[in-house]
């Protein structure tokens, strides 16, 4: 978990997790978006400190771009030698002309270690690559409340950037991808939590058997068991390039940033004191929940774009 | 409630709380000093607290309480303290006072309670066990007689203050042959003794507030024992302070949390570049809280109320204090909402949400300690609907 996470990312990288998303022809798997997301559901579960999300998207953009992104940091990428973090520009006025680009990029995960960023604009299609690390500055977002990565404000002023196009799946496959990740952290701890309360007694049973206490986690598995479903449909649609897909990443993406946080925070509740130290290591969980849908800007992002595949949007004066 | 009677006092407790309360800046839920000096400080204002008469007032006035003292009183403090942030009383010494006042012999009230309103004992509870929390009674940590004396082996956890604390409240098993809440004995002891070995333990806050305390043939005399031999478990679960009004002052704390609710809507922004407090949504989310916040305030007012006349139901306590801590935890998770759907909050509402970081973590010690919701649902179920105990 946290700081030393790069150590050991060549192996994991070796094992082809980097290359879910990057066609063949450059060395990667095609679009395997289902297999990205059991990675990232994976590493979430291990308080991996990697941004994985931003760079399984960025990599694909850069390596499906038909400008030529520089192939050596794709192929850096693919051997987990090289890390390209994903940023969202605050507002599309930032602009990117002769001059190079200039803005801020609020939440950018892992921005103070990555070798290469990737700039998308907040209603374009198009990403901007920053390929010389020291050409942003990064500030830490305080109050600091995921331990087990870093994240940053990134600034940029007059910094050169090659346009990259075709992104069009790059920020739902960043989004679901983070809701993965936040997924199987409520994965494993729902489990956890069931061996926990099976075992601890009170009142000579095991509090698992107390209505009480089984009731609430048969509502969090019911939960669990729909965010997983969501976000394995909308990897399947996205995977296939469904027209549907990006309503169903929304889908995914407001079933867990609405829903993980309540669920995590209640397993403490139910786990008890021990549920309260740091050692025991739910609040790491909720913590992580908390910086992924912060990364998304969720739940409501995900719900107003979910409004806007509805066609409820800009409706009102229609009625009238 | 009609607090006008206490509005010269309440003007006199803020001017109070404004010239001497220590200037420090702690975690929510925090009270263990960060230093020696804040040591000092912190004892020094407790000390000054007994000494004006704003703490211990309502003790009899043989053991230093004011003779007209007004109950209402208890809560106008508690609430100036909340509004001011303060460093307030800690619970666990408001209890040892109360339990010392009502099963203390007068050898040990007079030992005991002088330290207490000098700020030179700090008190620390040893009840929970690794193995018995909801269910105490199960304890196992044995203080075996030998002669007149105790010899007390065992394990407690959960000691909210215990490395900081000069004094312990001890529930222990004298006899392990009769029923488990019959054989259960109350001892005061002083946390230096030899054989007593304390760590403290991180919490999820990042703080260390409570602490395991390991206890290795631990020599008690007679003159510890608090209350009746078997008789531990009245002493622990009589456990209503005398300031018993202080539950009123959740209602300026939940005023107070509803403000920090509106200045993030305020603050924060959402992708768009506007403020989120502009946004219907967001309006209907913070109406919909504040008829919530308004409600429980409602029902901690007719708590403190049926208190003051002492008319209170045996579920009135569990009931509030369920309201309140459930709702706190609400508007902790809606609050996080908000931050995370937000683009940025600026710079100079930072603060604020350090605050609801800070607040959501410690939420939870709320429902754990103090009787977790789960057993208080059961309490109010019981004493309020009449319901028949799970068999
Ligand atoms: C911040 C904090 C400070 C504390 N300070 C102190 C202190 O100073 N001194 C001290 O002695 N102790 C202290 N405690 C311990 C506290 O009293 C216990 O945590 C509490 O009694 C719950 O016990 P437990 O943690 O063992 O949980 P458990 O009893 O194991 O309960 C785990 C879960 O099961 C539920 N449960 C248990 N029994 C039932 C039932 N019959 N029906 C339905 N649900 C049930 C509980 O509600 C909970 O959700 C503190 C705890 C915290 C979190």
């Amino acid at each position: 978990m946290g700081v030393d996470w790069r150590a050991g990312w060549p192996l994991l990288a070796g094992l082809g997790v980097a290359g879910f998303c990057v066609p063949k022809a450059r060395g990667g798997y095609g679009f395997e978006v289902a297999a990205a997301v059991v990675a990232s559901q994976e590493l979430g579960g291990a308080l991996h400190g990697s941004p994985y999300a931003g760079l399984i998207a960025s990599v694909h953009v850069l390596a499906g771009s038909d400008v030529d992104a520089p192939a050596e940091l794709v192929d850096g990428i693919l051997a987990g030698e090289r890390v390209c973090a994903l940023g969202i520009l605050n507002s599309a006025a930032d602009k990117s002309g002769g001059d190079g680009i200039t803005g801020v990029a609020s939440l950018v995960d892992g921005a103070a270690t990555a070798d290469a960023l990737l700039l998308m604009a907040p209603s374009s299609l198009d990403a901007l690559l920053v390929a010389e690390p020291k050409a942003w500055t990064v500030d830490p977002i305080l109050p600091t409340f995921d331990v087990s990565r870093s994240c940053g404000e990134v600034r940029l002023d007059h910094v050169p950037a090659l346009r990259c196009s075709g992104g069009t799946s790059a920020l739902p496959l960043y989004r679901l991808l983070l809701a993965a990740d936040t997924l199987g952290g409520v994965e494993r701890m729902l489990h956890r939590t069931v061996s926990y309360v099976r075992d601890r007694h009170a009142f000579g049973r095991p509090i698992g058997a107390f209505q009480a206490v089984q009731h609430r986690l048969v509502d969090h598995a019911v939960r669990t068991r729909a965010m997983s479903l969501g976000v394995a449909e909308a990897a399947r649609m996205l995977g296939d390039g469904s027209p549907r897909a990006a309503r169903e990443v929304a889908l995914a993406e407001l079933a867990v940033s609405s829903e993980a946080t309540h669920v995590l925070h209640d397993l403490v509740q139910l786990t008890g004191a021990i549920g309260f130290t740091w050692e025991h290591g739910l609040h790491h969980y909720e913590r992580r929940a908390h910086h992924n849908a912060r990364l998304g800007r969720n739940p409501r992002s995900a719900a107003r774009s979910l409004a806007g595949f509805e066609g409820w949007l800009g409706r009102r004066s229609h009625e009238r | 409630m009609n607090a006008e009677p206490a509005e010269p006092f309440r003007e006199e407790v803020r001017a109070f709380i404004a010239a001497r309360a220590p200037r420090l800046r702690h975690q929510e839920g925090v009270r263990v000093p960060q230093s020696p000096d804040e040591q000092r400080e912190i004892r020094r204002w407790l000390r000054e607290l007994y000494e004006a008469g704003y703490l211990g007032a309502g003790w009899p006035a043989e053991w230093g309480g004011t003779p007209d003292h007004h109950p209402l009183h208890d809560l106008v403090l508690m609430e100036e303290l909340f509004r001011a942030r303060a460093y307030r009383p800690l619970d666990q010494v408001m209890l040892a006072s109360h339990a010392i006042l009502a099963f203390g012999t007068d050898r040990q009230k007079a030992d005991l309670l002088h330290h207490i309103r000098r700020g030179e004992h700090i008190w620390c509870q040893l009840f929970s066990e690794p193995d018995a929390g909801s269910d105490l009674a199960s304890l196992r940590t044995r203080a075996e007689p030998k002669g007149t004396d105790f010899v007390v082996t065992g394990q407690k956890a959960w000691s909210t203050d215990a490395q900081w604390a000069d004094m312990g409240m001890l529930l222990a098993r004298t006899d392990p042959s009769v029923d488990r809440h019959a054989g259960l004995t109350a001892f005061a002891v002083p946390m230096h003794l030899p054989g007593i070995e304390i760590r403290p333990i991180r919490e999820m806050t990042g703080s260390s507030e409570f602490c395991e305390v390991f206890l290795d043939e631990v020599r008690l005399g007679p003159e510890h024992v608090l209350g009746d031999l078997g008789g531990g478990w009245a002493v622990v679960t009589s456990g209503l302070a005398s300031e018993r009004a202080f539950v009123g002052a959740n209602a300026v704390q939940l005023e107070m949390m509803f403000g920090d609710l509106v200045s993030l809507c305020r603050a924060a922004r959402i992708p768009d570049g506007t403020i989120a407090i502009a946004h219907e949504d967001i309006q209907a989310q913070l109406a919909a809280a504040l008829s919530k916040v308004e409600g429980v305030k409602l029902i901690v007012r007719d708590t403190v109320e049926r208190i003051l006349q002492n008319e209170e139901h045996p579920s009135d306590g569990p009931l509030a204090k369920l309201a309140y801590t459930e709702l706190n935890v609400e508007l902790c998770e809606l609050a996080l909402e908000i931050i995370a759907s937000s683009i940025s909050v600026d710079a100079a509402e930072a603060e604020v949400v350090t605050r609801w970081y800070e607040n959501f973590l410690w939420s939870r010690a709320l429902t754990i300690s103090g009787g977790a919701s789960e057993i208080l649902r059961g309490l109010v179920g019981r004493q309020l609907l009449g319901l028949p105990r799970d068999s």
